[in-house]
């Protein structure tokens, strides 16, 4: 029976107007994301098209502008011989281990401010500061303090990433839902377990958000402290390059650079969804 | 007036302030005997020892607005061991305050608790809370969420598991353990919730409005539910509850005595009994006892309501200007 209204109904669609089916809504659900994703290509697409056709046709000088062919060509380039794989690991490591340290002191601390009143007011006013003023007018003075070795690299990640780190822990930290602690408190919960299994999982939200914007923030730092004091990674190939008139491979090795941040972001984006599926 | 002190099993009050609330007090706390000494002015009373005194309880805090505000004003009353307690009042009347004072969540101004001889000073495993938002933790899933209160009391072996097991099945959740709370609706999440209390086998089991946010039907459910669960867990011997709610049939079906507490700051109106028998079940709403008492109990609490208060007041002023 229904199957016969059905195709009746179908047929009255097809000679007159459409009607609005469960397939009809379905098919309109789904192109909305693949159809950004086509969008986002496609808008690539144009700027790089755009930028390899005036170069071919001469508009600009590809001594000067290099070309996405050129780009690509270098990186592969670069791949191939492996040259690049230094830096990256180069960069990579000083990344790491900022990131190991600003991690290993803004959430702890981060909790401890948060939770602490008197703490907090002390730190609050600091923290602000320290987090709103460009951390990279701080550079001359670490080369300054540190040389220009691994250890300013790693100091200024460090900089960089531990105050949104921290800014974002306390904000966890001091949002903390009261009903939670009342729960931990009416059934007797040890101060060591509310902290590790109430204070901590809920501010798992904002743990992450806060080493999203750190990693983020650290890359630059390192990127930054390689432009100006490098001996290695990608920022001083980038340097390098551009100062010897390479631009297929500066642009090459910004092209790697992209791809580092994307993939950083992108597993620090899995694992906030992968922890904190709970919330929102 | 103070509440009965405890002396060997023998109570003795003051009877100069009215044999009335001597006998009433007596009556409220069920007493077995009493002898009366005119000549010394005392009465002594023989009776079990109640689970519960809250003597001369005063409940303040200080507030930016209103300087200090207090909650509770003096009150004063016993609970049985096994009995199911129902404190309803206007909003605002200080009842959550109470409970909360009760849980050992705030402290109190003056006056004491005392459960099992014992005078109550914080929170203890002897009490457990079924909180008015759910508050289950949103990362934890059924299970886990239920097995918090063993957790942190260091009592989550084999017999707790299988006690969180049963309450699990008992609220009637049984095959959603895995499921989050985000996963469950408002009623499902206060059965989580009343299954955690239940999970630690408190002594005294506090409830504070659990069902006031759920809609109306879910509500009528969970308080069948509530009854069964209290019936069942325990033996037949229900443990000792206090249930706090704004909702006068739901107190009266599901109490032994009903608490009427005034308007802010709250002291004791009136204690009613609620003699349907038990074991109840969702019929014993339509019996005319029931129509009965709570209509009376919700003539006690209209009463307290502020605007009536206000309209006597009018009243009186009126009778004077005559």
């Amino acid at each position: 029976m229904t199957a016969t209204l059905q195709s009746q109904s179908s047929k009255i669609g097809n000679t007159k107007t459409r009607l609005p089916g469960t397939s009809a809504t379905a098919v309109a659900q789904r192109p909305a994301k693949d159809l950004t994703v086509i969008l986002g290509a496609l808008g690539l697409l144009i700027v790089l098209g755009s930028w390899q056709l005036s170069a071919t046709l001469g508009i600009v000088d590809s001594n000067f502008s290099s070309s996405p062919f050129g780009a690509i060509g270098a990186l592969i380039d670069s791949l191939v011989t492996g040259y690049i794989w230094a830096p990256i690991g180069s960069t990579m490591s000083t990344v790491a281990w900022g990131m190991g340290i600003a991690i290993a002191l803004g959430i702890p601390l981060g909790l401890l401010f948060g939770r602490n009143r008197i703490l907090y007011g002390l730190t609050d006013p600091l923290i602000s500061i320290m987090y709103s003023v460009p951390y990279v007018v701080f550079l001359p003075m670490i080369i300054f303090w540190f040389g220009i070795g691994m250890e300013a690299r790693v100091v200024i990640v460090v900089w960089a990433a531990a105050f949104p780190l921290m800014i974002n822990v306390i904000a966890g930290a001091r949002n903390l839902d009261v009903s939670y602690t009342q729960v931990a408190r009416v059934f007797c919960a040890s101060k060591t377990m509310t902290l590790t299994s109430v204070a901590f999982p809920a501010t798992l939200p904002y743990i992450l958000a806060g080493i999203r914007q750190a990693v983020g923030r650290g890359l630059v730092g390192a990127i930054v402290a390689e432009l100006f004091m490098g001996s290695s990674g990608l920022g001083y190939i980038v340097q390098l390059r551009t100062s010897q008139f390479r631009m297929d491979d500066a642009m090459g090795a910004v092209a790697v650079i992209a791809i580092v941040a994307i993939l950083l972001t992108r597993t620090i984006a899995y694992l906030e969804k992968r922890f904190t599926s709970w919330s929102g | 007036m103070r509440a009965l002190q405890p002396a060997q099993r023998l109570f003795h009050v003051n009877i100069c302030r009215g044999l009335d609330k001597v006998l009433r007090a007596c009556f409220n706390c069920g007493v077995d005997s009493l002898v009366l000494s005119f000549e010394h002015k005392e009465v002594f009373v023989n009776s079990k020892s109640p689970k519960l005194i809250v003597d001369d309880l005063k409940i303040g805090h200080w507030t930016k607005r209103a300087g200090f505000a207090l909650a509770c004003d003096g009150l004063s009353f016993e609970v049985a061991q096994n009995e199911f307690v129902a404190i309803v009042g206007p909003s605002g009347c200080g009842k959550t305050t109470f409970l909360s004072a009760l849980a050992g969540l705030i402290p109190v101004l003056e006056g004491w608790f005392e459960l099992d001889g014992k005078s109550i000073t914080g929170p203890a495993p002897d009490r457990s809370l079924v909180f008015q938002g759910a508050s289950l933790f949103p990362w934890k899933n059924v299970t886990e969420n239920v097995e918090f209160g063993l957790k942190a009391q260091k009592r989550l072996d084999s017999a707790g598991r299988a006690r969180v097991n049963e309450l699990i099945n008992l609220v009637g959740l049984g095959g959603a353990e895995g499921k989050f709370p985000r996963e469950l609706s408002g009623g499902m999440s206060q059965r989580v919730n009343l299954a955690r209390a239940l999970a630690t086998d408190p002594g005294l089991l506090l409830l504070d409005e659990p069902f006031a946010s759920l809609d109306a039907q879910t509500r009528e459910v969970m308080q069948e539910e509530l009854v069964r669960v209290w019936q069942a867990d325990g033996m037949g011997q229900g443990k000792t509850a206090v249930f706090v709610t704004h909702d006068v049939p739901e107190a009266v079906f599901l109490a032994d005595r009903v608490f009427v507490f005034s308007a802010g700051p709250a002291h004791l109106v009136e204690i009613v009994d609620v003699k349907i028998p038990r074991p109840r079940d969702a019929s014993a709403k339509h019996s005319p006892e029931f129509k009965e008492i709570s209509d009376y109990v919700r003539s006690l609490v209209m009463s307290q309501s502020p605007r009536n208060r206000e309209m006597e007041n009018n009243d009186r002023n009126a009778a004077v200007a005559v």
